[in-house]
């Protein structure tokens, strides 16, 4: 073998003049992009915030107001108890708190029970829907470019939407169906997250099964049921848990158009009055307290279905299959008899369990379904088409029309939303700067410090930040400030979860060999943790982004200003002229918003 | 689609390029295959073995030439009869390319699905008679009592039989292999070969399998094929041959630098794995064996 060296460079030049001739090359574009993308959100959430206006007037008017609110909720009224007031002496209450029996518990059970129900009868017709749709919107499964784009389409139209939009129309269109449209309108809604996330776990799969399977002959439907479906059943299934999650915040916002369950016994409870207001903040718990053990429920069967791989070696299976292996061979003589005693398959534990999950799960859809009981007739008859097409009769869809706003008032609404979306993930990001480096394992100074700061972004995380955002609204009296401000700390709950695993997944050699050379922690972490996860950081900070300014448009709907207050106000007015046109609207933002995410995470891969 | 007169696989003057590549995977390669015949491609990483086995059952289009399989041009076939076709055509990867989160049975049962309309999910989706036909190929294989377990719980050398079984489920009158052993150890790996040949056998199979060891192709095959860069470099029977012989023919035709140092490249990565290998198992008595050697040289200096 020959080696030709490379002839020596001329040593006529000094090393200055070498050192000045070394290239330079740019920098790299994801480097420009991700520190371009940090800049952008800083400026343009401190922007934000000067506009939203926190001063200190407003600060003032705030204790007021929360005084005030304070002063009328209080006595809480917890169900079971009635509090009487009594103008005594000199003008002041007197109150008193008494039992008046289990009814009134009952009835809160029972709203409980129907909030959960639609759920999860939404939550399963979007995980149903969800697959033909991710199936096409996946690169490796689509049929067709065409198919490919209208299935992407279709999901972010299905996510920019809002709820109560969905939620409204249908229940005109279906006039007297009942909690039908809600269903609907949840599930339709959901398909949009579920089947985005789906479509990436599609495309993250193992090719080699399917291309074996398309080898021995299969069909495209048998190639992904075969091969590629058993590869995301877990991803789908915790997509699913997760959005079952998201659905319960989110039955809180469709009470205030008129959805049976714990959403409307909030909204009643604010619109009745003192007697009213003793009631909401038991409420706020008690929903507060539904979707922390919801959250518990739902994280711990994920946690079991994508950590738990069973390996056939447990006690139980082991037990299992020494008594097969005897029975074979006692019996298993010839090929025959061998096959014959393998044709059932044994009842081994790992059987049983997903036997049991797969009907348990079967039965608490099926039982929501029954309990709930929706007109699924209503599905195919009984649209009421000309209401809506008729121009004449004033709840027309077309021409979509803004009303008797102009553009000017319609983009300083947007531009309120934008700037509660932008405020948010400020906040949230400074915070989760703390919060997150500091949950992960390589970066804390010690376990102590790591769980505690772990915890505490597992805790933000339980607090549903929809909930939390209507109590600030309720109580300050403010809403885009109060809005932005219950955002950005519930934003910490996942942007420090995400920077703090990205954080841990950093491979740590380099790590080690920074400390090798004596570097402080703070050395280590800013010379190699920070650049080394800095493209997932940013990638996170885009994905909190695009979930701040769909939260910040449906808080306008509670309070929160923005391009909300105007879909809620066309919505009240079944001006559907109006709702189409603040729904198209709000799409452009969402859309905006994604495809700046998707161009910057395509240049950070 | 029998005809005993046919080879199994005619290629003639086959060329493959990769759009945006500029040097042919494949170029000018001929070959008849006769039924029952038993073929070893071989040849370096590169060297174009697995694009021609994927033109065999259609997996890739070819740039100029034909491929007949079975009496059919691959290239014109499409949607059922392709698929029909491919349903005669076992096919080996060398990843094994088994579907982990499935039971082994249900993973054996994917070797039928051409043969059924619409997809199935569940090993009751399938007809009782092709489960109890895939019990059978795992018995053959030897590994049925795993028959109900995930199939990525198991060991390479079974997910091998797994997809040797899923194979056999399809009942083929080829089998195309490639690299099948690659990632196998060497003990799992001669029973692999041996396994494929017994069935091979049984079944007068028309095999052609992909290989990088010579020795390995030797002793098994009846002929072998050599490619180089795309092209058929060497073509004979095995009867009477020995590995020099071999060594010596494939020597001569790998001449350029670029191929010594792939050789050379090829022959570290063979001894690194072995070197590892050997140290995994050893890792307990390790230490003492290296004090002991360092204890043997200072004796002799002293």
């Amino acid at each position: 073998m020959t080696v030709t060296a490379a002839p020596p460079a001329p040593r006529t030049t000094s090393i200055a003049d070498r050192i000045a001739a070394v290239p330079r090359p740019r920098p790299r574009l994801s480097t420009i992009v991700s520190y371009a993308t940090i800049a952008v959100i800083g400026v343009l959430g401190f922007a934000s915030f000067l506009g939203l206006d926190y001063s200190l007037k407003s600060i003032e008017t705030t204790g007021i107001n929360l005084a005030r609110f304070i002063g009328m909720a209080t006595p809480m009224q917890w169900p079971g108890w009635e509090v009487t007031a009594v103008v005594g002496e000199g003008g002041a209450k007197i109150f008193t708190t008494s039992w008046v029996g289990l009814d009134p518990i009952l009835h809160m059970v029972e709203i409980i029970l129907i909030t959960l129900a639609l759920v999860v009868t939404g939550t399963a017709i979007a995980a149903v829907l969800s697959i033909p749709v991710a199936y096409g919107a996946a690169r490796n499964t689509s049929p067709h470019p065409l198919v490919l784009a209208l299935c992407r389409g279709l999901g972010v139209v299905a996510r920019a939407v809002p709820e109560p939009a969905i939620v409204v129309f249908l229940a005109f269109l279906w006039f007297g169906a009942g909690i039908l449209p809600a269903i609907v309108a949840v599930g339709l809604h959901s398909v949009g997250m579920i089947s985005k996330m789906f479509a990436d776990a599609i495309e993250q799969t193992d090719e080699g099964p399917r291309t074996a399977i398309r080898s021995t002959g299969g069909t495209r439907p048998q190639q992904f049921w075969s091969g590629i479906f058993p590869q995301v059943l877990p991803a789908w299934v915790a997509v699913v848990l997760h959005r079952a999650d998201i659905n319960l915040r989110g039955t809180v916002i469709l009470g205030y158009v008129g959805v049976m369950g714990i959403g409307a016994e909030l909204n009643g409870a604010l619109h009745a009055g003192p007697a009213g207001m003793r009631r909401v903040i038991p409420i706020v718990i008690i929903i507060i307290l539904l979707c922390v053990v919801f959250e518990i429920v739902s994280s711990s069967l994920r946690a079991k279905l994508l950590n738990v791989r069973p390996t056939g070696k447990g006690v139980g299976d082991t037990v299992v299959r020494n008594v097969l292996r005897a029975k074979d061979a006692r019996v298993a003589a010839t090929s025959a008899e061998r096959v014959e005693a393998a044709i059932r398959r044994p009842w081994d534990r790992g059987r049983v369990g997903s036997a049991v999950w797969v009907w348990v799960t079967v039965a608490i859809v099926g039982a929501s379904f029954v309990y709930l009981q929706p007109d699924v007739t209503r599905i195919v008859s009984d649209w009421r088409f000309d209401q809506v097409h008729n121009a004449e009769l004033g709840r027309s869809v077309w021409p979509l029309n803004f009303g008797s706003r102009d553009w000017d008032t319609v983009l300083a609404a947007v531009l309120v939303t934008v700037q509660v979306a932008f405020a948010a993930t400020l906040m949230g990001a400074l915070l989760s700067l703390v919060v997150g480096p500091m949950s992960a394992r390589n970066v804390a100074p010690n376990s102590a410090v790591r769980n505690f700061f772990r915890g505490l972004a597992l805790f933000i995380r339980a607090i549903p930040d929809l909930v939390v955002a209507i109590l600030f609204i309720i109580a300050t009296g403010f809403g885009p400030q109060a809005a932005a401000l219950a955002l950005g700390i519930g934003g910490v709950g996942l942007l420090a979860k995400l920077i703090g695993d990205s954080m841990e997944e950093v491979p740590n050699g380099p790590e080690r060999a920074l400390a090798a050379t004596g570097g402080t922690r703070m050395q280590v972490f800013f010379a190699s943790t920070v650049p080394m996860s800095m493209p997932s950081t940013v990638g996170h900070l885009m994905y909190l982004l695009e979930q701040n300014i769909r939260s910040a448009t449906v808080l306008g709907i509670v309070g929160g200003g923005g391009i909300g207050f105007l879909l809620l106000n066309a919505l009240n007015g079944r001006n559907f002229d109006q709702v189409g046109a603040f729904v198209v609207v709000i799409i452009g933002m969402v859309v905006v918003v994604e495809t700046a995410g998707i161009l910057i995470r395509r240049t950070l891969r | 689609m029998t005809h005993s007169d046919t080879p199994a696989v005619r290629i003639t003057d086959l060329g493959k390029t990769y759009p945006g590549t500029k040097s042919p995977a494949l170029s000018g390669v001929s070959l008849d295959v006769h039924r029952g015949q038993i073929v070893v491609l071989l040849g370096l990483s590169g060297s174009g073995k697995s694009t021609l086995l994927r033109h065999i059952n259609g997996l890739e289009t070819p740039t100029t030439g034909r491929v007949e399989t079975l009496g059919r041009d691959v290239a014109q076939q499409r949607g059922r009869e392709l698929r029909a076709l491919r349903g005669h055509i076992g096919f080996i990867f060398q990843q094994f390319e088994i579907v982990g989160p499935l039971t082994v049975l249900e993973n054996v049962l994917t070797g039928a699905l051409s043969s059924l309309r619409g997809p199935r999910v569940g090993i009751w989706t399938y007809p009782k008679e092709l489960r109890r036909k895939a019990l059978e190929h795992l018995d053959r294989v030897g590994i049925l009592e795993r028959a109900y377990q995930r199939a990525d719980t198991l060991s390479g050398g079974q997910q091998q039989r797994v997809a040797i079984a899923r194979a056999l489920m399809q009942d083929p009158e080829i089998l195309l292999a490639d690299e099948p052993v690659a990632s196998l150890d060497p003990e799992s790996s001669s029973q692999v070969m041996a396994l494929i040949r017994e069935i091979a056998a049984e079944r007068s199979l028309t095999v052609v399998c992909s290989l990088h060891q010579v020795d390995l192709a030797l002793g098994w095959g009846d002929r072998i094929v050599g490619l180089r860069g795309g092209e058929v470099v060497l073509d004979t029977p095995t009867d009477g041959l020995t590995k020099d012989q071999v060594m010596e023919i494939y020597g001569r035709v790998a001449t350029t630098t670029g191929e010594l140092a792939a050789i050379e490249q090829e022959l570290a990565g063979v001894r690194d794995a072995l070197l590892s290998e050997e140290l995994r198992k050893e890792s307990g008595q390790y230490s003492d064996v290296d004090t002991s050697d360092v204890d043997a040289s200072g004796g002799e200096r002293r």
